[in-house]
């Protein structure tokens, strides 16, 4: 005959063990590029970077109203240059629409950054973060990393690694959608 | 109480009184606020190594941050909070015991009283007596054993 103790301590180590295989099943179901700690869901932190190009500073509140982009690159950084061409469409796509695109260049000299720009056909507006300021405000674990910002100022989404066009469509299109609502 | 002892008394209740004066803690400097905050914060390209302890370059411009607001005067508090609403609690190598990550903390107790849990489960089991057999069992058993010895059969004959 089975005492209630011992059959109460199997059913909780049975439902221990279950909790635990749902949490990793959870764990493992989610996109490690869409990471939502941290500063996804809050106002976007406000920035002014010098520009690469020397014509003065970049400053995130002028594209207040408008879908950003905000994009952290270096030109050391092989994966920025694997996505580098998703970026250049997607941009050319959007540029005459109400779409902004910011690159933020992150522990590299403004001479490398400069140069990359200038070899990868990158036409967007750029600026050296110089000290990692923004990098820190953004909550930047490692670059390429990529952040959607809404025409409310909030920061919609994140994506670490190097990104595709297919991703950028998507995470822009959804920002325009909530602007014409 | 005469004399000596009182000048002994007095001797002793100010060298406790020095030596409580000299081992008390030194105000901490700023140079060594930083040090202790960055030693608490999470290198966010490392592993397991600390902003302080790192030789990153995001970790050391992490560290030149936390300087600066030490500076600034911030509080520990009001810079740890700045960490963790930009990388989340994970920043903090120590979780916050008020958080979900700081069920964590839990963790070693839970598994410290499944062990204990399971440990008595198992001497129970040990210790646990037969259970007795019903009483006309016996007393039939009984009878058999006596019947078998009378006529000297060995006990498996049946």
């Amino acid at each position: 005959m089975t005492r209630p103790w011992a059959r109460a301590l199997r059913i909780g180590v049975v439902i221990a063990m279950a909790a635990l295989v749902t949490v990793l099943i959870l764990a493992f179901r989610r996109d490690p590029h869409d990471i939502r700690t941290g500063t996804v869901g809050k106002p976007a932190a406000a920035f002014s970077v010098q520009r690469l190009d020397g014509a003065g500073s970049l400053q995130l509140e002028d594209t207040r109203g408008k879908v950003t982009v905000v994009n952290f690159f270096a030109s050391w950084c092989i994966p920025c240059k694997e996505e580098n061409p998703a970026l250049v469409r997607v941009y050319e796509r959007y540029r005459s629409s109400n779409v902004v695109f910011i690159g933020v260049l992150y522990q590299d000299s403004r001479e490398s950054g400069l140069q990359y720009v200038r070899d990868n056909g990158v036409t967007w507006p750029t600026g050296s973060d110089d000290d990692g300021r923004v990098a820190f405000a953004y909550g930047v674990f490692g670059i390429p990393e990529t952040y959607f910002i809404g025409a409310d100022g909030v920061i919609a989404g994140r994506h670490i690694g190097p990104i595709d066009e297919t991703t950028l469509v998507t995470a822009i299109d959804e920002l325009r959608a909530q602007v014409k609502r | 109480m005469t004399r000596s002892r009182i000048v002994i008394l007095i001797a002793l209740v100010a060298l406790t009184a020095a030596i409580a004066w000299s081992a008390r803690p030194a105000p901490e400097t700023n140079a060594q606020r930083v040090d202790r905050i960055t030693s608490e914060l999470r290198c966010v390209v490392c592993q397991g190594l600390s902003v302080k302890d790192s030789p990153a370059e995001s970790a050391r411009q992490m560290y030149a941050i936390v300087r600066q607001r030490v500076a600034e005067g911030r509080s520990d508090d009001q810079i740890r909070d700045e960490f963790r609403a930009n990388y989340g609690d994970w920043v903090v190598l120590a979780p916050p015991v008020a958080s979900w990550s700081g069920l964590l903390w839990l963790a070693p107790f839970a598994a410290l009283a499944v062990g204990l849990a399971l440990a008595w489960a198992w001497m129970r089991s040990r210790a646990a007596p037969l259970p007795e057999a019903p009483a006309a069992e016996v007393a039939k058993l009984r009878e058999r054993v006596a019947r078998e010895e009378a006529l000297d059969l060995p006990a498996d004959a049946t």
